[in-house]
């Protein structure tokens, strides 16, 4: 009872305690608004990384195996799958208006499947737009516009609008033509901004004799020629120059915010690659006695002689699949079984068709991006290390104030000893003190950091800015007076030019809350225990004899 | 009340030691005392004489030597029965809390509480961490009241000891040594810090509140004019109490 008595007194009326509590508040603060910031930022790359990708996918990669559609048929029969997609995942080249050469992931797909399961139609850039992004304050956004073109290299004028590109974008086509939709940062032709967003730039066709062309470009309706290497279900490249080559037109472009993907993945109409790749149905004959033979009647000319070997269906390498609820790890990992077991009577039905349950692979999306996955939880890992250290010098700190008000109050604990206090009843005096400042201090530290996070996209604009360039001219005239250079403080720390969100994403939960306000506590209750400890020990009558 | 022939507390061979480094200084050497339930006792002795050790001891806030250095076997502190020395560390937290009241020569008030809540700290430790709260803490704010009242502090309680004189401090502070109502009350030179006006105020209200609680007072001074309104003086000297006799025999005046 009387150590709340006097919790309270203390904390009230010394400067000593305010110091510790500020040092909790500021640790607890910095260590929240940091791991906030930081889950945000990783959780964004973590969905990123889950843009274009379903939550399990069935591969076989290269040949690809046949009777997908009736798979995708079996699995969207299931009621924990909420859609399945075919894909067809393979590399190759693009050549842009520019002539450049890039190399590219293809991924053939068919529009309306593909955005059930992967969301790709949120990817898809080029759209229409009645509200500036956040960044955007000047609106210089091209797709606030009714609608874009660009002028050829034969001097003619293209205009479309855009929910016409959006439009040709989800079905992959363009007036009728199979089309592609490339990553927003493959062909160069499209610069983002510090607002976030991107404008068409112009590009420079190079030349064999040296000369160079200014282009102006805007790729979608541009066409590009794209280059794929086909290969026959045993699995080795057709024909002697394997190279399979078809120009076909850009439909729009998209932007996943996850930088390989944005700049090497190039979607392409699915029949259409699979054309190119032979992955389309085909009548598979075998060479006997006979040759071509001109069909007298008809004047055509024919097989003969050659043994039908039946249909060849059409393939692909990968079915995606979409569940209803796999967000989490377990919940991934169940749909992965499930889509095992569907798969299994799947072959069984199509047993010597199809690859066996037991050789194909079935992976979670976490299993593709594993790599990337891995990198992000090292980098949480090492946040949390940092804090780790934060939190271990503020039990220092806390220690060094508790130990010299343990010395200050050297004489109220003889006191309280002479009135009958116990050994323990002193130490939790002081422990309890230390709880009471841990508490406040990582009350107001989370407070603190609320209002940072409510605010961050603000301050870091003010940062970047107003105060950036204010620090930059004071810091320039300071060092111009000992006769040094122009000092330039960019606090600009998240560019949108360079990453791939607009306003600054935090993960601010209870979770963390709690983990950091206990630590705060921890931490206090660390620093004030060597000092409570010093104090129950303390001689009564030495303490009562202290000047 | 002085013809009383109980014990309340009795001293045998108190010895106590300090050692600083190889030094060892023999501060009280064999020390024998009775005091009689009700009595007020006054220790009179030197400055560095060992008063305050002896009360320090008697009040259970320190512990005498073992053994005696030259040979003499352990002493012992009587209260009720049992040895001060034997009992575990929670009885004798409880014993300086319920059965005896410590005033001290420098009040000895804690800065951040204000006068009421000093007066009922002892309350606070008696009835623990939830245990002062309803009866508990109404009789205990009730006591600490009545004996402000009585001491005329009454329209103070509200205030911090930085803002009383000394001898309203000391006031407070032997209000705070009588609120869990202990049968003896250890003073340590209550007046040392006093002008003679207010050190005799003070020993009035010493000895009226005494006479009306039924207190056995111990009292430490060096002043033999403070030590004569005590029923029964003894002296320490060398260590050892030269006299336990009756004050009225050896100085003029008793109670
Ligand atoms: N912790 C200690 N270590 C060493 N010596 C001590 C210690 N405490 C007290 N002493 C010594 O013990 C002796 C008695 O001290 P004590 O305070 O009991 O005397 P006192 O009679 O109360 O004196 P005063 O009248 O000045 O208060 C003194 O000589 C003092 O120096
Ligand atoms: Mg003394």
């Amino acid at each position: 009872m009387y150590q709340a008595l006097l919790t309270r007194k203390y904390l009230t009326s010394k400067v000593m305690p305010v110091l510790a509590m500020l040092a909790v508040t500021l640790s607890v603060g910095t260590v929240l608004v940091t791991w906030s910031v930081m889950g945000g930022f990783l959780e964004t790359l973590l969905s990123t990384g889950r843009k274009l990708v379903g939550d399990v996918t069935v591969t076989w990669p290269t040949i690809g195996f046949a009777h997908y559609d009736d798979l995708i048929e079996r699995l969207e029969a299931d009621p924990e799958i909420e859609g399945a997609a075919p894909i067809i995942e393979t590399f190759g080249l693009v050549t842009f208006p520019d002539d450049s050469v890039r190399f590219a992931q293809f991924k053939g797909v068919e529009g309306e499947s593909f955005a059930r399961v992967t969301g790709y139609d949120d990817s898809l850039w080029w759209r229409p737009l009645d509200e500036p992004t956040a960044k955007d304050s000047e609106a210089q956004d091209p797709r606030l516009g009714d609608e874009t073109g660009y002028t050829d290299t034969q001097g003619r004028e293209r205009r479309w609008g855009w929910d016409q590109l959006l439009r040709d974008g989800m079905t992959l086509t363009d007036e009728g033509r199979p089309a592609a939709v490339i990553g927003i940062a493959a062909g160069g032709f499209s610069r983002r901004t510090s607002a976030g967003i991107y404008v068409p730039q112009a590009a420079i066709q190079r030349g064999a004799a040296g000369g160079a062309t200014t282009l102006y470009e805007f790729l979608p309706h541009s066409d590009v020629t794209i280059s794929v290497v086909p290969i026959d279900s045993t699995g080795r490249p057709r024909g002697e120059f394997g190279l399979s080559t078809q120009t076909v037109p850009v439909a729009n472009e998209f932007f996943t915010g996850l930088y390989e993907a944005d700049s090497q993945a190039v979607l392409v109409n699915l029949d259409l690659l699979q054309e190119m790749l032979d992955m389309d149905e085909a009548r598979r004959v075998e060479a006997g006695a006979g040759g071509a033979v001109v069909n007298p009647e008809t004047g055509e000319l024919e097989l003969r002689g050659f043994e039908d070997m039946g249909i060849d269906p059409e393939r692909v390498t990968s079915v995606l699949v979409r569940g209803k609820s796999a967000s989490s790890r377990e919940q991934a990992v169940a749909l992965k079984s499930r889509v095992e077991e569907i798969y299994a009577s799947f072959a069984a039905d199509h047993a010597g068709e199809v690859p066996s349950p037991e050789r194909i692979f079935v992976l979670t999306w976490r299993e593709i991006n594993a790599t990337m996955i891995a990198a992000v939880e090292k980098e949480t890992g090492l946040v949390l290390f940092v804090f780790g250290l934060v939190c271990f010098t503020t039990v220092f700190l806390v220690l060094a104030i508790f130990w010299s008000m343990v010395s200050e109050k050297t004489k109220d604990i003889g006191i309280l000893r002479s009135v009958g206090a116990s050994t323990l009843g002193v130490a939790w005096l002081w422990l309890r003190y230390g709880v009471a400042i841990g508490v406040v201090g990582s009350g107001l530290g989370t407070l603190g950091a609320w209002a940072v996070i409510a605010n961050i996209n603000e301050i870091h604009e003010w940062l970047g800015n107003d105060f950036g360039p204010w620090l930059s001219k004071v810091l320039t005239s300071v060092s111009s007076m000992f006769g040094g250079g122009k000092i330039e403080v960019n606090l600009i720390i998240w560019d949108p030019a360079v990453y791939a969100f607009t306003t600054i994403p935090t993960d601010m939960d209870w979770v963390k809350v709690s983990v950091v306000v206990s630590m705060g506590v921890l931490t206090c209750l660390l620093g004030a225990a060597l000092p409570a400890y010093r104090a129950g020990r303390m001689d009564p009558v030495k303490a009562l004899r202290f000047e | 009340m002085s013809e009383a022939t109980t014990n309340i507390i009795e001293a045998r061979n108190l010895r106590k030691t300090y050692r600083m480094g190889r030094v060892r200084v023999n501060v009280l050497k064999g020390v024998d005392l009775s005091v009689r339930e009700g009595e007020w006792l006054c220790v009179l002795g030197a400055s560095g004489s060992g008063k305050s050790t002896m009360l320090h001891l008697l009040g259970g806030l320190d512990r005498p030597d073992r053994a005696g250095a030259d040979g003499g076997g352990p002493g012992s502190i009587t209260y009720g029965g049992k040895d001060l020395r034997k009992i575990s560390a929670g009885e004798l937290n409880r014993y300086r809390n319920r059965e005896v009241g410590f005033v001290f020569q420098f009040y000895h008030l804690l800065p951040e509480l204000r006068v009421l809540e000093n007066v009922t700290i002892g309350a606070m430790i008696r009835h623990g961490r939830f245990g002062y709260r309803g009866a508990a803490k109404r009789e205990a704010i009730d006591s600490a009241r009545e004996l402000l009242t009585a001491f005329g502090l009454a329209d103070r309680l509200r205030h911090r000891p930085t803002e009383l004189s000394g001898g309203e401090r000391q006031r407070v502070a032997i209000a705070r040594a009588l609120v869990n109502r202990p049968r003896i009350l250890l003073a340590d030179e209550p007046t040392g810090n006093l002008d003679r006006v207010t050190g005799e105020s003070i020993i009035e209200t010493l000895a009226e509140t005494r006479e009306r609680l039924g207190l056995t007072v111990v009292m430490v001074t060096h002043d033999e004019r403070i030590a004569a309104r005590a029923e029964r003086v003894v002296r320490l000297r060398d260590g050892v109490l030269a006299r336990d006799g009756f004050a009225g025999a050896a100085t003029a005046g008793g109670a």
